[in-house]
């Protein structure tokens, strides 16, 4: 570290002089408006990107889901191929869960984690970049099929000489969101070539090498979060005192870490016998296509609570603030996550009971799967526990978070229904499964999501929104969503597929068909108002107080929007729901003399994770192309790889940097100048 | 273990007691894999020596990551980091490969 | 003032008292024993299932145990286990501000990675010119991709070890930060060592063991 690179605390980052790194270059701190973003290091900035990507991404798989409604509103429906159907559906199940959900999730994980525990940002701040712009490069991976799917239905693509050799033209992934081995896969003998026949397109390998850069950026995410929960914590800030969202992030993160290793390697395999010619789940040579099953779902299982814990997390701290009462029973609730967590990784084949388990793992896994509906059901109970004698406000977050518990629930007893082997056997991959997991994800995760968007905005932007546009939003999308997959119990259990392009009449199924495909729309039309509402709220809406909702948890104890360096003094902690308890209780919060006119230290700003993860996108366009037979693409690949070791490179040389940053000398900032005498010590 | 900290003359005993404990660990590692090497090919039942290979595997790895990898001087919780990973990456895959077996497939695709 | 507030920040106690880079490290080691745990389970359900070994050019019969060559292997095994040795000498020179004590251990280590590589690409062509070819079987699949994928991590520490190798002489490699980016880099390097501990035993030694190998009889080799 060189000692020039150490200035004098300032009270604004613009204010600095010029700084070199230890590489000679300029450290872009000094840095306003999109080259601040591309190189911002602050969970808070980070964590609006994550919102922001995930919201456009949620709306794109909207858009995807109501093409299928569209399709499927009538019986012998052609709006749109089959092809573009089985397109659809793929990218809109792995747009929603990697590209929408995930990242929601992870913008909450970078806003509230280091505000939830007291510290100043999370322990690797520039590898939470990476995580960011490597998510990114993922997104723009998958969804880049669609422009090669595009261009060669406009015939763009036809003279090309490697166009005309593939056998196969579908460029957008079709396999539906697992992929299942072998139509994703190969078959037969490789070619001198290296390459075996295929049964899909290039669209799979954008999937295979997409998902694995996902992978990665949700990886790298997560060591850093465990690492900063576990590290971080502000003094008095003990295991049992955090935020129970803390806590649902901590849980998450170790799934991820633990789970997404065994898709790593799944997708590696796929990868090899796709490019290569190996024959992992090459039927014609002995290989296992079941295996794929196997891989995928170790990682699969564990990644649906990757994707509810969250949701959980988020109405386990609005249900509390709402009710004025604490949460019953915290340290179930906690115990109970930890469990669902552990349990996830036990029961992974009970996606594939009809695949022949054999009676003794079929039992096994279909009791271990009832056993995860114990914790599941602690957490309801204590979630009406703490609603129960409650003084309740039905503030939107308050509305969507109930609608979460309800809609859980639903989701949750069908998922029961279906841990019955014998029951799964008629269900299994009909329009029933389709309600169960979109009763789960959308009816659990969405609204909890929503809620948690709601709740925290007015912290985020310091900004109200419109609470009328938010009511008729809330209500939409639950009235929506009953009316799109109630009806869907009834068309799987009455016989309909999942995945069909379209039906004929005289089966029964066109009226909820066209019920379902209506409320589509008006959850559709429901989430669109919430987001234009919200996208709004951060531009133009009202302004509002730092605490707007009588918030228990640290953050609220904290300006909105929240300075950069969080806390002008580190606070130290007493009790769990530590603010509420200083606004109303004994404990009062206590600050470390730190910070004020001797400043707080603040990472420096960096241009080399971004670097590293535009290798990532490179790498991701370069694999299909070296696929499609184009020219030359493996050095595409080669160039990929050299990117983003070049990123990495420079980043451990240009050293960690920072400045030091003055804060006011009052701890609560400006806000709250009256607590501040209670407080200091 | 800052500067100051690495001229402290307990720092440096404890520095030195390691260095010998490796220079132990090392020749017991070389012998137990010499001693792996030999017992594949002496004639006793398999589950005899199944039993002995697993158990050197198991000796050697947990020497490499207590001594080498400092897991017996530092913070239990590292210890107990890894073998989260390690006993969940053992039971699944343990679980998965006795899923898998040759009379339940059927070989008329490929024989 | 400003540089001893800076150093107070990289020194700032965490609340468990273990350095972040050291935590970060470990949580990865834990992530990557997945990996390794779905990368072996595949190679070993794959010879529970085909204990045969496989078919080459000729279309005869190969058995795995005359395929491997249980001196080169061994002797690899050794090298890596010494490797490990010497890395943690390196580690400990580091911690003890020894920088030229350190370059001597880690150019060891770097030598012997290589060696450890260079068996590996011998025992690739060799096993390429017996007919064992990653198209030719499920065999040649599972087994390329485990070991590669091993290499490639020795690679990557080599790589590593080498950066930091250049590194000391620049003389930024000093103190507690010095000493910490050592031992994080001989924590990947002793993982890579412990994962080829249950390759040498799991991939290599059993397949000596009994005639017919240890697999019993399985399922015939395709075509």
């Amino acid at each position: 570290m060189s000692h020039d690179s150490h200035h004098a605390p300032v009270a604004d980052k613009m204010e600095l002089a010029p700084e070199r790194s230890d590489l000679g270059l300029f450290r872009p701190d000094r840095t306003r408006g999109l080259f601040d973003w591309l190189t911002t290091v602050d969970h808070k900035k980070l964590g609006i990107m994550y919102g922001a990507f995930a919201m456009f991404f949620f709306l794109v798989g909207g858009v995807e889901a109501l093409a299928i409604r569209t399709q499927l509103a009538r019986p012998d429906n052609d709006f749109i191929t089959a092809r573009m159907y089985n397109q659809l559906f793929t990218m809109h199940g792995t747009t929603m869960i990697f590209l929408g959900v995930m990242p929601l999730s992870a913008a909450f994980f970078n806003f509230l984690v280091p505000l939830q525990i007291g510290a100043r940002d999370v322990a690797f701040p520039r590898l939470n970049a990476f995580s960011l712009w490597t998510f990114v490069a993922g997104a723009l991976v998958l969804n880049g099929s669609w422009l090669f799917e595009f261009a060669h239905l406009a015939g763009w693509l036809d003279g090309f000489a490697w166009h005309q050799a593939l056998t196969y033209t579908d460029f957008a992934p079709a396999n539906g969101w697992f992929s299942y081995a072998p139509l994703s896969g190969t078959f037969g003998q490789a070619n001198a070539a290296l390459q075996a026949p295929r049964f899909t397109g290039v669209g799979t390998d954008f999937w295979i090498i997409g998902i694995q850069v996902l992978g990665v950026a949700s990886l790298a995410a997560s060591f850093n979060f465990i690492c900063t929960i576990v590290n971080m914590r502000a003094k008095g800030m003990t295991m049992m005192r955090l935020p129970v969202f803390t806590w649902m992030t901590l849980v998450t993160s170790i799934l991820i870490i633990l789970a997404f290793p065994a898709i790593t390697v799944a997708l590696i395999e796929l990868m090899f016998d796709r490019q290569f010619g190996a024959n992992f789940f090459n039927p014609s040579a002995g290989g296992q296509p079941v295996l794929w099953q196997h891989l995928f779902w170790i990682f699969g299982h564990p990644e649906v609570y990757i994707l509810v814990l969250p949701a959980m997390g988020i109405v386990s701290e609005i249900l509390p603030t709402f009710t004025g009462k604490s949460l019953f029973g915290y340290p179930i609730i906690v115990f109970s996550g930890a469990v669902i967590g552990f349990l996830g990784f036990a029961v992974w084949s009970h996606h594939m009971f009809t695949t022949g388990l054999g009676p003794v793992p079929t039992a096994a896994f279909s009791l271990l799967t009832m056993a995860i509906a114990v914790p599941t059901g602690v957490k309801i109970f204590n979630w009406l526990g703490t609603i129960w004698g409650g003084r309740i406000r039905f503030t939107p977050p308050m509305v969507l978070a109930l609608g979460f518990i309800w809609m859980f629930m639903c989701g949750g007893f069908s998922g029961v229904m279906h841990s019955s082997a014998p029951a799964d056997a008629q269900q299994q991959d009909t329009y029933f499964i389709v309600a169960h997991f979109h009763y789960v994800l959308l009816g659990g995760v969405l609204l909890g999501l929503m809620a948690g968007l709601y709740f925290w905005f007015p912290k985020i932007f310091g900004r109200m929104p419109n609470a009328g546009v938010a009511y008729l939003a809330s209500g939409m999308v639950i009235l929506g969503f009953n009316l799109a997959f109630g009806p869907m119990h009834y068309l799987g259990l009455s016989g309909m597929a999942r995945r069909t392009h379209t039906y004929h009449a005289g089966n029964g199924w066109e009226t909820w068909n066209l019920v379902s495909t209506i409320g589509a729309f008006i959850l559709g039309i429901g989430v669109f108002i919430a987001f234009v509402n919200l996208v709004y709220t951060a531009a133009k809406g009202q302004k509002c107080a730092s605490d707007p909702w009588d918030g228990r948890t640290l953050e609220w104890s904290l300006p909105s929007p929240v300075p950069e360096y969080n806390f002008a003094r580190s606070p130290v902690i007493a009790a769990r729901d530590v603010y509420f308890e200083h606004k109303h209780g004994v404990h009062k919060l206590a600050y470390e003399n730190d910070g004020g006119e001797a400043g707080v230290h603040m990472p420096s700003q960096s241009w080399f994770p971004l670097l590293a993860g535009f290798g990532f996108l490179i790498i991701g366009f370069g694999m299909p192309l070296m696929s499609m037979g184009v020219p030359h693409a493996g050095w595409v690949v080669i160039a990929g790889v050299g990117v983003m070791f070049l990123g990495i490179w420079l980043w451990a040389l240009e050293g960690p940097g920072g400045y030091m940053l003055k804060t006011p000398a009052n701890p609560l900032g400006t806000t709250a100048a009256a607590d501040a005498a209670t407080s200091a010590h | 273990m800052s500067d100051a900290v690495a001229h402290d003359p307990d720092f440096l005993a404890e520095e030195v007691r390691r260095y010998h404990h490796f220079i132990t660990l090392a020749l017991w590692l070389a012998a137990i894999t010499g001693a792996e090497i030999v017992l594949i090919f002496v004639p006793v039942p398999m589950p005899i020596i199944l039993t002995l290979l697993s158990l050197m595997s198991a000796v050697k790895f947990f020497a490499v990551i207590l001594w080498f990898m400092h897991l017996i001087y530092d913070h239990k919780l590292l210890f107990w980091i890894f073998m989260c990973g390690m006993v969940l990456a053992f039971a699944t895959f343990a679980a998965v490969l006795n899923l898998f077996s040759a009379d339940r497939i059927d070989t008329k695709w490929f024989s | 003032m400003s540089h001893a507030a800076d150093a107070s920040h990289a020194h700032a106690p965490t609340s468990t008292g273990i350095d972040h880079k050291k935590l970060i490290m470990w949580l990865f080691l834990a992530s990557d024993c997945m990996f390794f745990g779905t990368l072996i389970s595949t190679h070993l359900l794959y010879r529970k299932l085909y204990p045969t070994g496989f078919t080459d050019a000729e279309g005869h019969q190969r058995f795995v145990q005359n395929l491997f060559n249980i001196e080169l292997t061994s002797f690899s095994t050794f090298i890596l286990l010494m490797s490990s040795f010497l890395m943690a000498l390196a580690v400990s020179a580091m911690h003890k501000g020894q920088v030229k004590s350190f370059r001597r251990n880690v150019l060891g280590v770097i030598f012997f990675g290589l060696i450890f590589l260079g068996c590996q690409v011998f025992e690739f062509t060799h096993f390429y010119h017996q007919g064992l070819t990653i198209q030719n079987s499920v065999l040649g699949s599972t087994f390329y991709v485990l070991t590669g994928t091993h290499g490639t991590h020795v690679a990557i520490g080599v790589l590593w070890l080498i950066l930091l190798y250049f590194y000391s002489f620049t003389g930024k490699l000093t103190g507690h930060m010095a000493g910490l980016d050592v031992e994080i880099a001989g924590l990947y390097w002793h993982f890579v060592d412990i994962v080829w501990i249950v390759i040498f035993t799991a991939v290599y030694l059993v397949e000596y063991l009994g005639p017919s190998g240890f697999w019993g009889n399985g399922l015939p080799l395709a075509k």
